[in-house]
């Protein structure tokens, strides 16, 4: 779904904050110029894909330069086969609408793990070769007969530390708390994560969420719903931070970093319940490149390709080799790193690829 | 020999047959995929009797674009009539400026927008600097967000018609209502704004429509609370993959919009009767 | 319906645009119930003129005077002035009955009131019968009374017409311009006209202001205008004439005024010789162009009936007139 906003927010955005946490904070004229210019580059992206090559369909920006760096040029050095880009995002309707025109131009897409699920039920996507592909070089349960996890994003919370100067806010319990710890919130808009936040602060255990007991999470979201905007994009619950809109902010974790750094830490993130989220590689039932598009994959499992990905774009390796290789310092905002690991949930792309329809569409109804 | 039709038609019968088919076929599909899917039936069409959800998304969408048309005409109005009554290096200042105004993105306005109103913004921070209010006034992020920034966007679509209308009235008119003995407001009602109803009307409807379409500003100064059709639909294409209820809500709109035509076509076509704008 | 009340006093008035001059120091006494023309070529300052009466021109110096109290800084819609404007000016959304109702309603009259007084007015414009029309559902004759109704409903003390029948033919001209004649005289309103016809100002008027460069040239009767021109351009403009420069002064003479006969059958006091140049017939008049040596050409009307077999180009003929058919010019001669 959509974290396909998140997707195109992290590439555009998001990657070069995070690669750059050194960067100054922009006016928004600029912000905005850069946002004119990227949708710019995502209309002009897309690839014809042909035999013998591999066309990535992703959210372009720096995630097109990534991709290329990270996987492509080894990828092409092993196999002679180039990589090419089309950037105007892999959202699941416009690749049911490809699957089914019969005119497939994309082999891989940089979606999540649960479009493979309900894609891959519908048959619209090809069945892995996890000859090629290495099942044990991701997260457990995160590779599907239809699509494998090759990092990892989350949603979590920013908090406002002048408002709690004493006794911050530490767990979505406290996130859902409005008479303890007042103020605005934000929440994701499209219900993914918001859903299972709720149900952490309602007492359901990190392990326990699954199946999302939908009603009992609108319970609680309605609850503070007066006291809650909902973002649809990366930038935006960036902004309603950095803007101070909220005192509390769901944010994608990855982006946490950045805005520590740009709020000079008057806010702070909290990684304590953060939810994982399985970024995953899919392939369009028929695509025109073949069966070379599962090397690809596995070269993107490869140390490396999962080392450079964090360092360009910001993202946790799924690959528990490459876990185990990253720096002390970038610890802390992997999602799945020794420490944070006892602390997140995981989020079940099962759960999401079947229910994504009810649970999007009774959430739009409970926050409107 | 004569052809049984104008030759001209034959002309350009092949454009008309083009044109037909990249307008007509994506209409047809849609209405056929909201018959059709997931299953053949009218089950989609149902659920406007049975969702809530649907039918206040419905309602909202009506409420906001019927404001904000009223609010963007009336504003239009004034700028036209401002325009109008301008001198001419005035007046084409003024274009410009309108029409420049056209060319700043959706993303640029709805960023100002929170800039300038949203609860550190510039006015709220002003305000609360000098003690006038104890909390910020919530502009933006709710209906009232989506009001101004939909307005401030569709003013200028609101302008241009008025604005030609206004440029056709004969001056002698008003110098005659005047020497008639009518008073300005008298002037104004009885003969200066029957005169620009075309105009009047023809802004309506483009505001009005265009309204209907608008995603991005909703979802950005709505705070999310204030879902508009729009992007209901994009939601269901794209990401609940409800095909069905996305092509019967675009349906629903489409038929609105050609209801709506048809109503004012039977209206404007009894002001021309009338007299409409020429003289 | 009869006014107390119509007497126009303009006192130096002038209209100035920058350092252009369109009104230039106007000094004009209008009676109650008169029938004023203003005439003169375009952009001698009519239309500017009748605004500054009707209260659409600001007044640059001076002051305007109804029976004798200032209206110069009463607004338009206060004055209670009729105008009838070129083009007409209806309001094209209403029916001709509610235009000529407009006046009244809009004074809040009574509804019995309005539709009896439409119904006078119609009648007077004899337009009975096309009530329920919309204007553009009327000739351009039509049109030009439904105007003349309007302003006249509400029953002004002046009535200003700025060239009200331009747009008419010249048959219909004719026709409209009786009616407008006689109505004037049913009404006893002031009428002040513009036009740039001379003859429409010579048939219709009770005196005519002829105006020149924001200037009045001469005001009088049309029969005092047309006898006793005051300039060169009274004389030309009101009438044709011809211009003779006798003892350092200019005299005007009508071609009307002057006999033409064979050379050598001429008798007159005043006697000159030349060549037929050329004739033309015009119906009840014959055109003769005259080359008189020392003097311009000399254009002298005969009446066709009274003239017998016109006098071929080139035929030489004797002049005449009468001492009092010379009218003795304020001009100096060149
Ligand atoms: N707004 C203005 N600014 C400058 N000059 C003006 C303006 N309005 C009129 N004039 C000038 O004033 C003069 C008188 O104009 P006016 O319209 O009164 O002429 P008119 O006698 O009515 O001519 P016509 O017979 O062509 O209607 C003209 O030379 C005109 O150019
Ligand atoms: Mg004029």
């Amino acid at each position: 779904m959509h974290d396909k906003n998140f997707m195109r927010e992290t590439l555009l955005q998001g990657a070069q904050a995070f690669q750059a946490g050194k960067l100054q904070r922009r006016s928004f004229l600029a912000l905005c110029g850069m946002a004119g210019f990227a949708s710019a580059s995502v209309l002009a992206g897309r690839a014809e894909a042909a035999a013998g090559e591999i066309v990535m369909w992703n959210w372009g920006g720096q995630s097109e330069e990534c991709h290329q760096s990270a996987i492509g040029a080894a990828f092409t050095k092993d196999t002679g086969v180039p990589l090419k880009f089309d950037t105007s995002g892999p959202l699941q309707g416009k690749i049911k609408e490809m699957v089914d025109s019969g005119n497939v131009t994309a082999d891989v897409c940089d979606a999540d793990l649960f479009d493979a699920v309900a894609l891959g039920k519908t048959g619209h996507l090809e069945a892995l070769d996890y000859s090629v592909i290495d099942k044990t070089k991701t997260i457990d349960g995160y590779a599907l007969e239809f699509g494998i996890s090759i990092i990892l994003y989350g949603y979590a919370f920013m908090y406002d530390t002048q408002a709690y100067p004493d006794g911050p806010p530490t767990s979505w319990a406290d996130f859902f708390d409005t008479a303890k710890f007042p103020g605005t919130r934000s929440l994701y808009k499209w219900a993914n994560g918001s859903l299972e936040a709720a149900l952490m602060a309602d007492g359901v255990a990190a392990d326990q969420l699954y199946p999302l007991d939908i009603d009992r999470a609108l319970k609680r979201i309605t609850a503070i719903k007066a006291d809650t905007i909902y973002w649809g994009s990366g930038s935006e619950a960036h902004d309603m931070i950095v803007n101070g809109e909220v005192s509390m902010g769901m944010v994608w974790q990855n982006r946490g970093r950045s805005i520590e750094t740009e709020t000079n830490g008057r806010y702070k993130l909290v990684m304590n319940q953060a939810l994982a989220m399985p970024g995953a590689y899919i392939v369009p039932k028929g695509n025109p490149g073949g069966a070379d598009v599962m090397k690809f994959i596995a070269t993107a499992q490869s140390v490396p390709a999962q080392l450079d990905l964090f360092a360009c774009l910001g993202m946790t390796p799924t690959n528990p080799e490459a876990i185990a290789q990253m720096a002390e310092a970038d610890q802390p905002y992997s999602i799945t790193s020794a420490a944070n690991m006892p602390n997140i949930a995981l989020n079940d792309p099962t759960w999401w690829g079947e229910n994504t329809d009810a649970a999007v569409n009774a959430f739009l109804a409970a926050i409107s | 020999m004569r052809l049984p039709v104008n030759s001209g038609w034959l002309l350009v019968l092949p454009f008309l047959l083009l044109v037909g088919g990249l307008f007509l076929g994506p209409i047809l599909n849609v209405l056929w995929i909201s018959v059709t899917d997931p299953t053949p039936g009218v089950q989609n069409y149902a659920q406007l009797g049975s969702s809530d959800t649907l039918r206040r998304i419905l309602w909202t969408t009506f409420r906001v674009c019927v404001i904000c048309t009223a609010f963007s005409v009336i504003l239009g109005y004034s700028i036209a009539y401002a325009m109008v009554h301008a001198t001419g290096p005035a007046q084409s200042r003024m274009l410009g400026l309108l029409l420049v105004s056209f060319w700043i993105s959706v993303l640029v306005r709805t960023f100002s927008w929170l800039m300038l109103l949203g609860r550190n913004g510039v006015v709220n921070s002003t305000l609360d600097a000098l003690g006038i209010i104890s909390a910020p006034i919530p502009f933006m992020r709710n209906e009232l967000g989506v009001l101004i920034g939909m307005v401030h966007y569709m003013v200028p679509y609101a302008v241009l018609p008025i604005f030609a209308a206004m440029q056709s009235i004969d001056g002698r008119v008003v110098q005659a209502s005047r020497s008639l003995g009518a008073t300005g407001a008298q002037t104004f009602w009885r003969v200066y704004l029957p005169l620009t109803k075309p105009g009047v009307v023809a802004a309506s409807l483009v505001v009005f429509i265009i309204n209907l379409g608008f995603y991005v500003i909703p979802a950005v100064l709505g705070g999310g609370k204030v879902l508009m059709v729009a992007e209901y639909i994009s939601v269901q294409v794209l990401i609940t993959l409800q095909w069905g209820t996305a092509a019967m809500l675009a349906a629903i709109l489409l038929f609105g919009v050609l209801a709506l035509m048809f109503v004012m076509s039977r209206f404007m076509k009894l002001s021309t009767v009338f007299g409409g704008a020429r003289t | 319906m009869t006014n107390t009340s119509g007497s126009l006093h303009l006192k130096s008035l002038s209209k100035r645009y920058g350092a252009f001059t369109a009104v230039d120091t106007i000094d004009l006494h209008i009676q109650k119930g008169e029938f004023l023309t203003l005439l003169g070529p375009s952009g001698s300052g009519k239309t500017t003129l009748l605004m500054m009466m009707a209260g659409f021109q600001d007044i640059t110096s001076g002051d305007i005077l109804l029976d004798g109290a200032s209206i110069a800084h009463t607004p338009a819609e206060k004055r209670n002035f009729g105008m009838v404007f070129q083009g007409y000016a209806l309001f094209p959304h209403m029916t001709v009955q509610d235009n000529i109702a407009y006046p009244l309603s809009v004074r809040h009259r009574p509804k019995a009131e309005i539709d009896a007084r439409v119904a006078e007015m119609l009648d007077l414009v004899r337009l009975t019968g096309f009530a329920k029309r919309m204007p553009k559902e009327l000739s351009g004759g039509q049109q030009q009374r439904v105007a003349l109704a309007r302003a006249l409903c509400f029953a002004p003390p002046v009535l200003l017409l700025d060239e009200p029948l331009g747009a008419l033919d010249k048959k219909l001209r004719i026709e409209v311009q009786a009616q407008l004649k006689d109505i004037h005289r049913t009404v006893g309103t002031t009428f002040i006209y513009v036009t740039h016809d001379q003859e429409e100002a010579l048939s219709m008027s009770d005196r005519i202001v002829i105006m020149q460069n924001g200037r009045i040239e001469q005001v009088g009767t049309p029969s005092d205008l047309y006898q006793h021109p005051k300039t060169t351009f009274a004389a030309s403009f009101l009438g044709k004439s011809n211009f003779l420069h006798r003892d350092g002064a200019v005299f005007a003479l009508r071609p009307e005024k002057i006999d033409l006969d064979p050379e050598g059958k001429g008798k007159g006091a005043n006697k000159v010789t030349g060549t037929v140049q050329s004739v033309t017939y015009f119906g009840a008049v014959l055109k003769y162009q005259v080359e008189v040596p020392g003097l311009d050409l000399i254009e002298v009307d005969v009446d066709a009936w009274r003239g017998g077999q016109a006098l071929p180009a080139g035929a030489r003929v004797d002049l005449t007139w009468v001492d009092s058919a010379a009218v003795r010019l304020s001009d100096q001669s060149l």
